[in-house]
């Protein structure tokens, strides 16, 4: 729902509406899908939204977190085509448009 | 100079490279390290490409459960060494070329004395654990590291070359976790054949290589993509701080 506002207060960036997608890949995306938009409210870390969206699947979940709720050390995650230390994704605050991207590197040859 | 023989095998390719990249090619020595299912279609099409010189490194045994993908290995070859089996297969495919097979666990101790004097080096391993010591080889020899990795229908490719682009512990600071990977063929066969595509286009300097990004396989969706890749300053392997004592100077580019 967009918020109303009073003529007086032309509304900022933060108090509209924001829609971010979030893309998963290989096997997080077998267990979680792909191409999800989330609306998110103003303020919201990278890696809150991305646990809160993660939830839906307890395996994918638990693909991704870790029990504290952290990235796991492998995961790539990537903020508007930029690599994001997993450690600062809970300092992240996405903004409207942005694009997360989410992926497992794998290891078998 | 290319043989009568040489022209007459490669003539397809020479349509495409001409005679002067088809020579580089046999002047090239590439090393790959594994005969599984990335080594496999990786040595095969280097092999038949005329890359003049390989190694190959295994110390495994062919055991049956190898077969839906390891294509360098036969039924018959269970039980022999993946080493014996592949310099068998690729002299076979191709008479006009070196090979030579070792049959080593690759290690911290002899990686640099392996790879010796060869132009690259191509990641066909199945852990984290060797590939970061090859990526520290490759770095300290100045010489590209051609990744790969796959799991089930899904894999990865990058092509890294030291000073240029992030290196391996760059990309990918912490190893996935250890696994008895599910896996089919048809997998290390696009992945090794991406990296072996890269082998070429890097000796015959032709195309643009698969630098400073990431190349992602989605075999289940049949979807490819590709993530831009940085360096990191502070990387352990290749940072600033880590470079200068550690690197050899640049090898005379042929």
């Amino acid at each position: 729902m967009r918020r109303k506002t009073h003529d007086e207060f032309p509304k900022t960036r933060e108090e509209e509406e924001m829609t971010v997608k979030v893309r998963f890949f290989a096997r997080f995306r077998e267990l979680l899908g792909t191409d999800i938009l989330a609306e998110p409210g103003s303020g919201t870390v990278l890696a809150t939204l991305v646990r809160k969206i993660a939830e839906k699947n307890k395996e994918g979940y638990a693909a991704i977190f870790d029990e504290h709720g952290n990235f796991r050390e492998f995961v790539i995650v990537m903020w508007n085509g930029k690599r994001v230390e997993t450690g600062d994704a809970g300092k992240t605050i996405i903004a409207d448009g942005d694009e997360i991207a989410v992926f497992p590197p794998v290891a078998g040859g | 100079m290319l043989s009568e023989r040489e022209l007459e095998r490669y003539k397809r390719q020479i349509l495409l490279f001409g005679e002067e990249g088809q020579e580089k090619l046999k002047k090239a020595h590439i090393f790959i390290a594994g005969a599984g299912g990335l080594g496999s279609p990786i040595a095969i099409y280097l092999a038949v490409a005329g890359v003049g010189r390989i190694t190959i490194v295994d110390m495994d045994t062919v055991d049956q459960s190898n077969l839906n993908r390891q294509i360098l290995h036969t039924d018959r070859d269970v039980g022999r060494k993946k080493t014996v089996s592949a310099i068998e297969k690729l002299q076979e495919l191709n008479g006009d070329i070196t090979i030579n097979a070792i049959d080593t666990m690759i290690g911290g101790d002899n990686c640099d004395k392996l790879v010796g004097r060869a132009d690259g080096i191509v990641d066909a391993m199945d852990n984290f654990p060797t590939r970061y010591l090859l990526n520290e080889t490759a770095i300290r020899k100045n010489i590209p590291l051609f990744h790969g990795a796959i799991r089930g229908l899904y894999g990865q490719a990058t092509t890294i070359i030291p000073g240029k682009t992030p290196c391996l512990a760059c990309i990918f600071p912490k190893a996935p976790p250890k696994e008895v990977f599910p896996v089919v063929g048809v997998t290390p066969g696009v992945i090794g054949t991406v990296q072996a595509t890269e082998v070429l286009k890097y000796f015959i300097h032709d195309g643009r290589l698969l630098t400073n990004r990431l190349f992602i396989w989605d075999g289940r969706e049949a979807h490819a993509e590709e993530i831009a890749v940085e360096r990191n300053p502070a990387c352990p392997v290749c940072g600033e701080k880590h470079t200068t004592s550690s690197r050899k100077p640049a090898r005379k580019k042929r």
